[in-house]
């Protein structure tokens, strides 16, 4: 998985294109037309087994990230459930105007990116440290104890997560009884716009550090120990070894994760935020796909205007996906595709 | 032996990866192929109300309707949305077109219709629906009411005839009233009084606690009764006969102003923004609460019991809705009108309507009243001198459930479904004399409110979607601007730019909209 390999593989293909040595697919001469699918029925004679285990993967794609890509069409037309999905009338671009005119387009857009760059700023580098820091323990016993509490959040469903926070940032909750013990004010901290974006990133964080901590230490623990014996002969601190083998060790699957989770940056997930605001807190807490579940599904049936919102989201996700691939190919040489 | 464990094993694992997509796959098909059968039950679809839930687990369980069908020969089925996302699973229902047979619903029918989910029910309620028929007959204004502007019928409707038609309104905490030799407050004036006097002498966090239910993210009932003293209301209502909306009156501001001024002075709670029905509970039961709004049976029912027992001097009462001026007589009383705008709607899925619509029938002749009122003679009622009186099962449960939780266990009275409410399960509901008072005291002015408030009108499609369009957008601006404007958080004086913001939001479309149904309404 590792971008290195990756290199070395694309690299030996490019050598032999260029030394003129034939590939498989020239010596199929006879035939080129029923070449493809010949040559899928001979591999599917041969990997049967594989074939028939990817097929439950692909079929889940086909039917839930695929299919519904059809509906999506209902974002240029005026939905209404007596036409049906085919049937009603084309507005062209109307949802999408009304959108970016609307009084509140600013307002989620800007929640959205600003929340997800938290997200992006506190939430990224934070389980880097945190493998960092294990992995420099000596302890096993301590170093599994910690990395066990630091992973159970993990495994509580957001709901449970979100009551508690609810509860501990209400009026006499826990947080407050500390902001009290500490001399400030006792307040509901949840109806507080100021207050959201630091309980939402700073919950999310405790949920997910120790977990996603787990794959840095596994590319961690493929870290050849020769590298640290070398350095070590040649005096090398903690914080050197740290520096010069550690980081870059991991440097690949720390570009990967990032490349998705940009990829990701609009996609803020809305359960957490319904579960967590109140419209008090709108002016901070309001993102696209809060605005879409509730002028969609809760409040409104606005199905055609917020199908086309939800497109816009995720077109804005492409567009930054395919930018933060191309930007890390440029300075790193590692990339996703 | 050891291979055939793993076959099994394996092909277990495959049907838990395929199980997800198949599942969803086969329900849809099996639902079809039940429509079609002759015996199968009629399917429902109906939120279930939180007093029914704590005993029973679908309305399927209720003695009344196990009776309704045996007396009618229909079997039905009732699908429940989860509570607390009634909304979302509608219109997720609507949009996917897997309908039910029937859904019980509170709503746009017009637009239902239009949109083809529902069919027209006159030819059916004039050939199948005689007891029906007759209660049209006998009560025109109810006829209008439930008619289209151009004399359709989309729902077989839940009827309120009686003289009981108000159910919730202001309670105050008597006990602390009398404890410091207060009289019941009328203006919004004396009630400034009243809330100073609970914050100073009683040390409570909430004087007027609201925010809560029916609806938790807007003003919250208490709220738009204080506003109704101004003469206005939350969203629209008729001015001297126009359409107008309220948070762009002028009197909106005045209110503002006061309840600004209030949450300054702690006389509001002030995480009103935030209360749900669980801390608004909360804070009554331990007695930081001095009034508040509640419905006379659900609310007062529980509390005051409740309390009571831990302390049994404590007293709430019922308070009349507040006014600006001694003497003046309140407009806004949350009278429902006669037709409550519930009703049961037959779906194009639907394969035997004629079969579905008799059975709804049933509720409206004599035996069906009885039943949805007051259960089954013997067990649930005796007639005592011709009046129905609920026996010891309703009124001091053996299994210790209140009145309204006994009464949803064996009948569907308290809470909206097809047929007409009797005046004497109203009379036998409320047991508590304050609950007595209480609904003798908010209906007094419920004649005015038919004055100041919309009747059920009906929007063309077209109408509707435009609309609802302009006024979502308008209700969550409305919403998160009262908010600020009380807490401060926006001063007052921009009520001039909030009023302009609703203006560019398009409001004087939605009003012209409103106003041509009223028109069409009133020319039925």
């Amino acid at each position: 998985m590792s971008g290195r390999t990756r290199k070395f593989r694309f690299s030996s293909a490019g050598a032999q294109q260029a030394l003129g040595v034939p590939s498989e697919r020239e010596e199929w001469k006879p035939g080129k037309q029923a070449n493809g699918w010949v040559r899928l029925w001979l591999n599917y004679r041969k990997n049967k087994a594989i074939y028939w285990m990817v097929l439950p993967v692909v079929l889940y794609f086909l039917i839930f990230k695929y299919l519904p890509m059809y509906g999506a069409i209902i974002a240029f037309k005026e939905y209404t459930v007596g036409k049906g999905i085919w049937g009603s009338d084309w507005v062209g671009l109307q949802h999408f105007r009304d959108f970016f005119e609307s009084y509140y387009f600013w307002r989620v857009l800007k929640n959205t990116l600003v929340l997800s760059f938290y997200q992006l700023l506190f939430g990224f580098p934070a389980p880097i440290l945190l493998a960092l820091l294990l992995n420099e323990l000596r302890h096993e016993l301590f170093k599994r104890t910690v990395q066990t509490v630091s992973y159970i959040p993990h495994f509580i469903s957001i709901v449970v997560i979100c009551g508690m926070v609810v509860d501990f940032s209400a009026r006499g909750g826990l947080f407050n009884s500390i902001i009290t013990f500490f001399g400030g004010q006792d307040s509901a901290l949840l109806s507080d716009p100021s207050n959201f974006r630091t309980i939402y990133t700073a919950s999310s964080i405790w949920q997910e550090l120790g977990f996603s901590t787990i794959i840095y230490l596994a590319a961690l623990s493929g870290i050849n120990p020769e590298l640290y014996d070398a350095s070590r002969v040649d005096g090398a601190s903690r914080l050197r070894q740290v520096w010069h083998i550690t980081l870059p060790g991991i440097l690949p699957m720390i570009v990967i994760l990032l490349i998705l989770r940009i990829g990701g940056l609009m996609e803020i997930g809305f359960e957490k935020i319904i579960l967590l605001y109140n419209p008090n807190v709108y002016d901070t807490a309001d993102v696209i796909s809060t605005f879409v579940y509730r002028k969609g599904i809760s409040e409104g049936s606005e199905f055609s205007y917020t199908t086309a919102v939800g497109l816009f989201q995720s077109v804005v996700n492409f567009i930054l996906l395919l930018g933060a691939n191309r930007l890390s190919k440029m300075l790193s040489d590692n990339k996703l595709f | 032996m050891a291979q055939a464990w793993l076959r099994k094993v394996g092909l277990f694992g495959a049907a838990l990866l395929l199980g997800g997509s198949a599942l969803t796959g086969c329900s849809s098909t099996k639902k079809e192929a039940e429509g079609q059968g002759g015996d199968d039950p009629i399917s429902i679809w109906a939120s279930l109300n939180t007093n029914v839930s704590i005993t029973l687990k679908s309305m399927n369980e209720i003695t009344a309707i196990q009776e309704w069908e045996k007396a009618t020969g229909v079997k039905v089925e009732f699908q429940h949305p989860a509570v607390g996302a009634e909304n979302e699973q509608f219109n997720v229902m609507l949009a996917s077109s897997e309908l039910p047979d029937v859904m019980f619903v509170y709503g746009d029918y017009s637009k239902l219709y239009n949109d083809g989910s529902i069919i027209r029910l006159n030819d059916l309620i004039d050939q199948y629906a005689p007891n029906l028929k007759r209660v049209l007959d006998e009560n025109p204004e109810v006829a209008k009411q439930l008619k289209a502007d151009n004399g359709d019928i989309y729902a077989i409707p839940h009827l309120r005839l009686g003289e009981y038609k108000t159910f919730g309104g202001m309670f105050i905490r008597q006990d602390w009233l009398d404890e410091l030799g207060l009289a019941k407050p009328e203006t919004v004036d004396e009630w400034e009084t009243v809330l100073k006097a609970f914050k100073e002498k009683k040390g409570v966090t909430a004087p007027l606690l609201y925010g809560a239910p029916p609806k938790l993210s807007t003003m919250g009932p208490a709220a738009a009764n204080f506003l109704e003293a101004y003469g206005v209301t939350n969203t629209i209502f008729l001015k001297e006969g126009k359409v107008a909306y309220g948070p762009i009156e002028p009197e909106y501001k005045a209110f503002l102003e006061t309840f600004h001024r209030w949450y300054e002075e702690g006389l509001i709670d002030p995480d009103f923004a935030t209360n749900d029905q669980k801390t608004f509970d909360a804070k009554i039961l331990e007695g930081q609460a001095g009034a508040f709004f509640t419905f006379i049976g659900g609310g007062i029912g529980r509390y005051l019991p409740a309390m009571q027992q831990k302390d049994p001097n404590v007293n709430m009462t019922a308070v009349q809705f507040p006014v600006l001026k001694k003497g003046d007589e309140p407009l806004f009383t949350g009278r429902s009108w006669e037709w409550s705008g519930a009703g049961a709607t037959i779906t194009k899925s639907n394969k035997r309507p004629e079969e579905t619509i008799k059975a709804l029938d049933y509720f409206f002749s004599e035996d069906g009243h009885m039943l949805k009122n007051f259960g089954v003679e013997g067990k649930t009622y005796t007639m005592v001198d011709g009046y129905p009186t609920y026996t010891d099962e309703i009124l001091h449960n053996p299994d210790g459930l209140s009145v309204s939780q006994a009464m949803s266990k064996h009948f569907i009275a308290n809470y909206p479904f097809v047929g007409e409410d009797d005046d004497r399960y109203n009379q036998q509901y409320y047991q508590l004399q304050q609950q007595k008072d209480a609904v003798q005291l908010f209906s007094k002015y419920s004649e005015n409110t038919l004055k100041v408030s919309i009747p059920p009108i009906s929007l063309t499609t077209e109408e509707s979607n435009e609309y609802s369009k302009i006024m979502n957008d308008i209700t969550t601006y409305r919403d998160e601007m009262f908010i600020k404007f009380v807490i401060g958080a926006e001063p007052i004086d921009h009520f001039e730019s909030f009023v302009d913001q609703i203006k560019k939001f398009n409001i004087d479309r939605a009003i012209e909209i409103q106003q041509d149904a009223v028109d069409r309404y009133n020319a039925r």
